[in-house]
């Protein structure tokens, strides 16, 4: 089957399988910059069980391996009675996968202010909670810009796996594989317009970011 | 010049870094308008003595008290405290992501509760005394060291302190721009502020300070008029100390 | 000065005042508590639902399942290292392509190296798996995971190499040039040398997104952790103790792998350069 045909016949499959990865995606990161908040400000507290607890989430979640995460979460959680639809059980993967990685690119964001700006911001008088709010979020935030946004781009990749689920409707790596076995005939070429696809958004996203990141990026 | 009320008084200070006794049995008062030279080998407490002061590093027993009051360990009384007291850093520890303006108004709009647009017409009017407001806009990274160490200078006056301290002020910095901070300096110790300064400029204890306070090895030495220690050191440290700088 | 060699969290706070010390020990004590009503939690509901009966774990006392899960992690370790070797040398090339000064070239290998960096490894191994035997290149499962997996490392890869190219010192290039070797001796004798030594702990942390790559070799049948894993999980009817297991020996290998990088990024000085640190386009 040559371009024209896959579209034909599957153009309808591959709209909404975009709209699934962009959404999945979307809601995926979100959750996941809200965890890594909730994980970098539990690994900079200066209560050590949270801190443990913080440093050992990140280990986990940056050391295993998505479809180890995954497996675990859609095969192993039913046997002791949580059941989670499917792709539920995908996104909880690239969101417990995703946030590890967003509390290391904080924490490097927050290593690189240094000492020094937070004993000037002491010497002042600014209080603990002032420090906080005017030195180190904002400067920890702006240097996350770029990481983040390779963040995004990895977790986008990283909801290719709802291909290994029987997710409705698919996303679009699940979608080629349905289509090249239910089409003997389609050849390479619904690889090709996933590949695009998933490159098409990377580059777009990274360019974003670079914008972004070029506006707010602190100087050192 | 320097009347004879106490703004910091230092008594029976000790601390300890693990097996290291950094500072000890330290008494030390520094007076109203007074300048004070702490000088020393490196390693000798001398930045540790000036940090305590606004407790960027605690003591482990002896009192520190301000203006009569002893030092708050924590809180907002601890801030409060540290806003009268300006320090200026080796390091100049410019916030980064604020411009050269907002680093000078951060502290008075967000510490004193000045209005913004009084706070900045304040700002410049210090960024002009020590000659780097057409520098306003930039961010820290965009000017020199001695610029950013004249602008840390004028982040610490905006908080309008009762004394300042300086730990190495100039010793990041490239030789000629030593000379721009140090004058900043010597017209504030004009003005009559109250300044502890940690240096290793020689020449700018003589010239400008009323005391100098000699350490070595955790321990206040000697302590005498510049030109008494200098001239007559009555030590056997002191004069080995001067004899090894006068070899540079 | 203890207050310069502490690290950026403990700087982030002072030392305490009596009330602070106060404070924290009482946080201490109940996000202690905390954590230890959280793990009873999940340890009632592993033995509510019956998984921490012995016949889910018995096996593993036997030697052959450990056995059996070696044979795997060799398979894991044979794929991982050639799809490493294969994007290193991928990754050079790419690398002095797109710097090659030459347009064409260089505008190619980007795109090349944007491809491989912007689709997932998954993709790549459904089309090495399901797409090539349908033009008639058929291979085994060994090289349907490794040459996908490789590819996918070698875009990053060519990034990495090519920020190490430009951390050597420019003089090197002008030393180099000033005593007369070629522009292409002085990049393969003085700077793709020095770039190497400056990218090692970054290839290594990149061993670990290579390791996880592989794990879906269960898509082409390669017996490699994870596919022996599922076969002991039907043989003795064990999901939860199975999946566990693996997916502990997966986060082991790979904190070590990141550990390793970490030590001799610090012993050398030189950064770990990864896809979150380099820019996206």
């Amino acid at each position: 089957m040559d371009f024209a045909q896959i579209l034909e016949e599957y153009g309808q499959n591959y709209a909404t399988a975009i709209m699934q990865t962009l959404s999945m995606t979307a809601l995926c990161f979100c959750l996941a910059m809200v965890i890594s908040i909730l994980i970098t400000v539990m690994r900079v507290s200066p209560i050590k069980p949270l801190r443990l607890v913080g440093d050992l989430y990140v280990q986990i979640f940056r050391n295993i391996p998505g479809v180890a995460l995954l497996v675990l979460v859609a095969y192993a959680l039913p046997n002791i009675q949580i059941v989670l639809p499917w792709k539920t059980c995908v996104e909880v993967t690239v969101v417990l996968l995703a946030s590890a990685f967003g509390s290391e690119n904080f924490m490097t964001g927050i290593n690189a202010i240094g000492v020094g700006q937070i004993e000037a911001a002491r010497s002042i008088g600014l209080t603990f909670t002032q420090t906080m709010r005017k030195i180190v979020i904002p400067q920890a935030l702006r240097s996350a810009v770029l990481p983040m946004t390779n963040l995004l781009i990895a977790t986008m990749l990283t909801t290719a796996l709802g291909s290994q689920v029987p997710l409705n409707p698919q996303e679009l790596t699940g979608l080629v594989s349905y289509i090249t076995t239910r089409s003997t005939g389609a050849g390479i070429v619904p690889f090709i317009i996933s590949a695009v696809c998933y490159a098409g958004m990377s580059v777009l996203l990274g360019v974003l970011g670079n914008r972004i990141d070029k506006k707010v990026r602190v100087l050192r | 010049m320097a009347d004879q009320t106490p703004v910091i008084e230092l008594r029976h200070v000790d601390k300890h870094y693990g097996d290291l006794h950094v500072l000890q049995d330290i008494n030390l008062t520094v007076h109203k308008g007074e300048v004070l030279v702490l000088i020393g080998p490196s390693g000798s407490g001398k930045s540790t003595l000036c940090r305590t002061i606004n407790r960027l590093e605690t003591i482990d027993s002896g009192e520190i008290l301000i203006e009569g009051e002893p030092l708050p360990q924590e809180g907002k009384a601890l801030a409060q405290m540290r806003a009268e007291i300006g320090m200026v850093f080796q390091s100049f520890n410019l916030f980064a992501h604020k411009t050269i303006l907002q680093n000078v108004t951060l502290g008075p709009i967000e510490v004193l509760g000045i209005p913004k647009a009084e706070a900045a017409s304040r700002a410049m009017e210090l960024l002009r005394r020590v000659g780097v407001d057409a520098q306003a806009a930039k961010v820290p990274a965009q000017l020199s060291g001695g610029q950013q160490q004249r602008v840390a200078i004028a982040r610490s006056l905006a908080m309008q302190p009762k004394a300042m301290l300086f730990d190495e002020p100039t010793s990041a910095l490239d030789p000629e721009m030593i000379n721009e901070v140090l004058e900043v300096m010597v017209e504030l110790a004009r003005e009559g502020m109250t300044m502890v300064v940690v240096t290793h400029e020689m020449n700018f204890a003589r010239r400008v300070s009323n005391r100098v306070v000699f350490m070595a090895d955790g321990q206040i030495v000697e302590e005498n008029t510049p030109d008494e220690f200098f001239d007559h050191p009555k030590t056997a440290r002191a004069r080995d100390f001067l004899d090894s700088i006068k070899g540079h | 000065m203890s207050a310069h060699t502490m690290s950026m969290r403990d700087a982030l706070y002072e030392a305490p005042g009596p009330r602070t010390k106060r404070l924290t020990v009482i946080g201490t004590i109940v996000s202690l508590a905390l954590v230890c009503v959280g793990l009873a939690l999940v340890v009632r509901q592993f033995y509510v639902t019956g998984q921490l009966d012995a016949k889910y774990w018995a096996f593993f006392a036997r030697p052959t399942t450990w056995l059996y899960l070696l044979n795997g992690f060799v398979g894991t370790v044979k794929v991982a290292a050639m799809a490493a070797v294969i994007s290193l040398v991928l990754g050079v090339l790419l690398m002095l392509a797109r710097t090659s000064g030459i347009k064409p070239l260089a505008f190619v290998a980007r795109v090349i190296i944007d491809f491989f960096r912007g689709v997932p490894s998954l993709l790549l191994i459904y089309f090495f798996y399901l797409g090539l035997p349908t033009v008639g290149i058929r291979m085994s499962p060994f090289w349907m995971i490794t040459i996908p997996v490789a590819l996918a490392a070698s875009g990053v890869l060519a990034e990495v190499f090519r920020a190490g190219v430009n951390a050597v010192p420019k003089g090197q290039t002008e030393a180099a040039l000033s005593i007369g070797l070629t522009p292409g001796k002085t990049m393969f004798k003085i700077v793709l040398p020095q770039a190497l030594r400056i990218v090692i702990p970054s290839l290594i942390s990149q061993l670990v997104v290579v390791v996880k790559d592989t794990t879906v070799a269960y898509v082409v049948s390669y017996p490699d952790l994870m596919q022996n894993g599922r076969v002991l999980i039907t043989t003795n009817d064990a999901v939860v103790s199975v999946y566990l297991v693996t997916a502990v020996i997966y986060i082991l290998v790979n904190y070590a792998i990141n550990q390793l990088s970490i030590s001799m990024a610090r012993r050398s000085g030189n950064p770990i350069i990864s896809r979150t640190t380099e820019n996206p386009t």
